[in-house]
């Protein structure tokens, strides 16, 4: 059994008006593939959101602990430098930025990756081609403009560059095109043999796990996490869906 | 030809007036409608300079005739530069006011021919002044791309392009306020060709107790023309900023469609900041949008800096250092870079510009 990387336990958190998540209690292992997978609205989003320390929602109880430090209470920037990536669904424009100055700026705050500006070039460089990114994209504004598949290689630039020691890769999937998602596909796995870091995947698409191995699968229905299981419990689900999981949390009053 | 000034003699002054009016003025009280500059009166008297063609008589620019005036005066003799039709050709205009450059030009883009014109000023400190007077006429089909950068550390600067655009002729503008005591930017495009196009991309940095004054006019005459003006800055400290932006949609302009928007980051608690966004419409069948972002970073994009490590204040230096990576990426001229460097230098501090120039692969010259 490896260390646990994070440590989620009774969490609950939600808008200001609205709770979603319900007593959540999950552990990832550092360098462990596990799998986050519901229906849609089922909360999995907000779970990734709330690791990450989005303002837009608060915890109302529980605490996630992170490399043996509770982050509960921090921002999602020192959360950031601790070691926590979180892939958007949907990746924020920032015009007036150049990507360029973005990945230079986020590499120089993070001590370990600091390095002199010919080291990032090359390195930057060497990741675009990786990913299939034109390099004449790095002196384009951050996402503004952008396809949506070219937004995801830009995320998974960014995953490659921090090398984060946990990544929430939240539907990176969605959207992309069969060659677009073989590059996305490589960069994960990239990323899990270069930094052996720990990935929480929400997905609904099991292709993009063809090329992992997942040591856990979760599901979450209505902001509760239903069940737990191996990898085996993704092709049960592909199978016959969530019916059976609404239908329990339903058995047990549950709305 | 370049006249300068010796900054450090006792010289006469002249104050000018009406140097950023915009088509349509508001109510005086709000202290928008113009800009005054005090400036070295310009030593003409009994010279004989070389003026521009009549033709650049006519193109309007965004400062005002008194300005214009100005700045021909003291400029003595002209710059005037002709792209053949069908050719290709870069113009760069060096502004130093470490010796007081005015500078007058005029860029005449013949049918099909493609030009990229580069103006920068620099050199600017405490007491010093500068200025330049770009019209450019673009002949049917023209391609024009024009760089227009002001990076002064100090001092005042006043700064006008006039810009002509023939029949489907493209006009393409970045402009770049980085800094300067006082600054004033006139600018004005005459779409006047059918299915001619003005793109402008400007932004700008003040600070400290710098003042920044700018007036954008774009009149589209012909039908079918486009007319998108991007403005994005920061205002820190004391700083205080005029943006007028008006686009005029002329009776018989069928079918146009001009934009403006602008997204101001407020950095200071002193800052005043006085934008007059205007629409003019004499023409039923054309749009015409504005929209306007004034105060900090959104929501959404602190949500997604935070989530890679910055936090308020660094995604604050963020945009900050963005502003002149972005000058340093589409400078177009090594001269220029190094202009824009210097200023990052003073603003971001040395080591943040020499950074930003390694990342570039720019080997900014000495000063």
């Amino acid at each position: 059994m490896s260390d646990q990387l994070l440590t989620i336990s009774g969490l609950s958190a939600g808008t200001e008006d609205t709770p979603i998540l319900h007593d959540i209690n999950l552990s990832i292992g550092a360098g462990e593939t596990h799998v986050l997978m519901g229906p849609n609205g089922a909360g999995k989003s907000t779970l990734g959101h709330v690791i990450m320390g989005d303002p837009v929602f608060q915890v109302t109880g529980g605490s996630i602990m992170f490399d043996g430090q509770d982050v509960t209470d921090k921002g999602a920037d020192k959360r950031s430098l601790a070691g926590i990536f979180l892939s958007y669904q949907a990746p924020v424009e920032v015009p007036g930025v150049p990507l360029y100055s973005f990945l230079r700026t986020i590499c120089q705050m993070r001590p370990e990756l600091k390095t002199t500006a010919r080291k990032f070039r090359a390195r930057v460089g060497e990741i675009a081609d990786q990913l299939d990114i034109d390099q004449s994209f790095l002196t384009r504004e951050l996402n503004v403009g952008f396809s949506g598949g070219e937004k995801k290689k830009i995320e998974m630039l960014q995953l490659l560059l921090l090398r984060p020691k946990l990544a929430i890769l939240d539907e990176t999937d969605s959207g992309l095109d069969v060659d677009a998602l073989s590059i996305v596909s490589k960069a994960i796995e990239a990323y899990r043999a270069d930094c052996d870091g720990a990935l929480l995947m929400i997905t609904h698409n099991t292709r993009i796990l063809e090329r992992l191995s997942v040591d856990h699968t979760h599901v979450m229905v209505r902001g509760n996490l239903v069940a737990d299981g191996p990898a085996s419990l993704i092709d049960d689900i592909d199978s016959n869906g969530f019916a059976r999981f609404e239908n329990e949390l339903a058995q047990k009053g549950v709305e | 030809m370049t006249q300068h000034m010796d900054a450090a003699a006792e010289v006469a002054t002249t104050t000018l007036s009406h140097i950023n009016v915009p088509p349509a003025q508001t109510w005086n009280y709000l202290r928008i409608n113009d800009i005054k500059m005090e400036l070295p009166t310009p030593k003409v008297a009994g010279d004989v300079y070389a003026g521009l063609p009549q033709l650049f008589g006519k193109v309007e620019v965004g400062l005002g005739d008194e300005a214009v005036r100005w700045i021909v005066s003291s400029a003595g003799d002209s710059n005037f530069y002709e792209v053949k039709a069908s050719e290709a050709r870069t113009v760069v205009v060096d502004i130093d006011a470490a010796t007081g450059d005015a500078c007058d030009t005029g860029v005449l883009v013949r049918t099909g021919a493609k030009a990229t014109i580069v103006t920068f000023a620099h050199g600017g400190a405490e007491g010093s002044s500068s200025a330049s007077l770009l019209r450019v006429v673009a002949e049917a089909d023209a391609e024009v791309s024009i760089v227009e950068i002001v990076a002064h550390d100090g001092g005042q600067h006043l700064d006008g392009v006039g810009i002509d655009a023939g029949e489907r002729a493209q006009i393409e503008m970045r402009q770049y306020a980085l800094g300067g005591s006082r600054v004033a930017v006139g600018l004005a495009c005459n779409l006047a060709g059918n299915k001619s196009r003005f793109t402008l991309d400007s932004r700008y940095l003040a600070q400290g107790s710098e003042i920044l004054d700018v007036n954008h006019v774009v009149r589209q005459r012909g039908r079918n023309t486009r007319a998108d003006i991007v403005t994005t800055g920061i205002l820190a400290d004391s700083a205080r900023k005029t943006m007028r932006e008006t686009i005029d949609l002329i009776h018989g302009a069928k079918f146009a469609e001009g934009s403006e928007i602008e997204t101001v980051l407020v950095t200071g608690d002193d800052v005043v900041n006085k934008t007059l966004p205007v629409i003019l419409c004499d023409e039923e069948d054309v749009a015409g949008n504005h929209g306007a972002s004034i105060g900090a970073i959104s929501p959404e994009q602190l949500s997604f800096l935070g989530a890679r490590g910055l936090s308020e204040e660094a995604a604050e230096q963020l945009f900050a250092r963005a502003l002149f990576d972005d000058a340093v990426i589409h400078a177009g001229n090594d001269d220029a870079c190094s202009a824009v460097l210097a200023r990052a230098a003073t603003v971001l501090g040395a080591e943040v510009a020499r950074d930003i120039a390694e990342v570039l692969g720019v080997e900014p010259k000495e000063a």
